[in-house]
């Protein structure tokens, strides 16, 4: 099976357990209604790991995914975690992942993005019925969140086999 | 030059693949998404116009803070002084407003025994929205046990029955819930104690407060805080005298013919487990099994109701 495409499925499960704790586990944990969001941080990391196109292609599938859950038009996440995941794959190999302050830069940075790209999508699309909050309040503890679990969402990962670099695994 | 076109597709499969992806992704925004703006000049507006309540925003931020460090300190030892006489009176209205609440309940429940009740579908949240950007809540009836789209939703917390908000889309086993704090939930309302009657609007960044608006300046006067906001009925969309939330803070803005009433739901969204879909054209009784919930049924019932 073709490497990338072996990572692709693994980082689909992972996104697809992250969106439904979201829905549903996190709630216990939301503050002020916020709650982490865990997908961004798995598809920033395999991104950065193994680059734009499993970013991007994984980013795609998983917005799709929440497109349907949610009540947001088709197309409005994917959108969104396309461009946030081949974005961050830009970066893969030219930035070295320490255990914790690149993870926490890179979520937030991606965050802030996504709140921005958010935005924009719903200002053309005219997308109103969200609690559109960017660059608010609500944003900012999305922010922290994210970039609190970051290192430990990370450690966590690199744990995975399949996520390592492949000169790594061969090792 | 087939071969060129190969040749340029393998040289930037990454580039042409964002490219499709995000083609794809456009589509789909399109088709599903009816309120879209296809003019460019619009497109332009709507950009340009992003940046520019961005920009504002910030600014009005920056006014706003630097206003208030300078009103800081003045204001300090007056919101001591009345901080405390507010403690005393706020205790009073709300013991007002809650025998005037039970009062209302008793005779409503005198009339109500006379009428024959609304059949209510008990269902269980399951889910919220994945994302922090939408609002909606899922529940585990769909329209097998009943449900259609626009039913109202509420629910009971403290002996207190509230408005949760409206079924938004349903499906055979499941449905969504647009709750009171999203933006698009609008729902005429009336103050209880001086019957006016305004509009509640989510104001979607924050569970803890929404929006009455529409309330006549004049009335200020005769409004406290603590008061209860109940639905109106008008519309015909949501029943008259479910109760929405009591008043938290009133602004009377110079350049607003009305007031701006922020209320403070009697529900805690963050708390919510159980609701119950008001079916007013009380046609569950016929679809629903023999165990079917009454007025008010019990958790159990929601989560494990099924016919």
């Amino acid at each position: 099976m073709n490497r990338d495409f072996r990572v692709t499925i693994f980082t689909l499960i992972a996104l697809a357990i992250c969106i439904l704790l979201q829905s549903t586990l996190l709630n216990q944990v939301a503050i002020r209604g916020v709650r982490p969001d865990l997908a961004l941080i798995v598809l920033v990391f395999v991104s950065v790991r193994r680059g734009s196109m499993v970013g991007q292609v994984s980013g795609f599938i998983a917005g799709i995914f929440e497109d349907f859950m949610n009540v947001s038009p088709l197309g409005f996440h994917s959108l969104m975690r396309t461009l946030i995941g081949y974005l961050s794959g830009l970066l893969s190999g030219n930035v070295f992942v320490d255990p914790f302050l690149m993870p926490m830069i890179l979520t937030v940075i991606a965050t802030i993005l996504k709140g921005f790209l958010a935005g924009i999508i719903s200002a053309i699309f005219g997308i109103g019925s969200s609690g559109f909050i960017t660059f608010t309040g609500r944003l900012w503890i999305e922010v922290a969140y994210n970039g609190v679990l970051a290192p430990f969402l990370f450690a966590l990962l690199n744990l995975v086999r399949v996520f390592r670099p492949a000169d790594k695994e061969k090792a | 030059m087939p071969g060129l076109f190969e040749g340029f597709i393998s040289r930037h499969r990454r580039g042409v693949t964002l490219v499709v992806l995000i083609f794809v992704s456009l589509v789909f925004l399109v088709v599903s998404n009816r309120a879209v703006v296809l003019k460019p000049k619009e497109i332009g507006l709507s950009f340009t116009g992003f940046f520019q309540k961005g920009a504002s925003g910030l600014f009005r931020w920056f006014g706003d803070t630097a206003g208030s460090i300078r009103q800081l300190n003045a204001a300090r030892e007056e919101l001591d002084a009345a901080r405390a006489r507010l403690q005393d009176m706020d205790r009073v209205a709300r013991e007002i407003v809650e025998l005037r609440r039970q009062n209302a309940t008793l005779r409503e429940q005198l009339d109500f025994a006379q009428s024959l009740p609304p059949d209510r579908i008990a269902a269980e949240v399951v889910a919220r929205d994945t994302d922090n950007l939408f609002s909606t809540l899922t529940i585990n009836k769909g329209s097998r046990q009943g449900v259609r789209p626009g039913m109202p939703v509420v629910a009971y917390q403290g002996d207190m029955e509230g408005l949760v908000g409206k079924i938004l889309s349903v499906g055979p086993g499941a449905s969504q819930i647009l709750p009171l704090y999203d933006p698009q939930c609008l729902v005429s309302a009336r103050l209880d104690s001086t019957r006016d009657e305004g509009l509640v609007r989510g104001e979607g960044k924050d569970h803890a407060t929404v929006l009455l608006q529409y309330v006549k300046k004049i009335a200020k006067n005769a409004i406290q805080y603590g008061d209860l906001v109940v639905t109106s009925g008008l519309g015909g969309l949501y029943p008259k005298g479910i109760n929405l939330g009591r008043i938290r803070d009133i602004k009377a803005l110079a350049y607003e013919t009305s007031l701006e009433i922020e209320v403070e739901p009697v529900i805690n969204f963050d708390r919510l487990e159980y609701v119950f879909l008001i079916d007013a054209q009380g046609d569950v009784g016929a679809r629903a099994s023999a165990g079917a919930p009454g007025p008010q049924p019990t958790p159990r019932d929601a989560a494990g109701a099924s016919p």
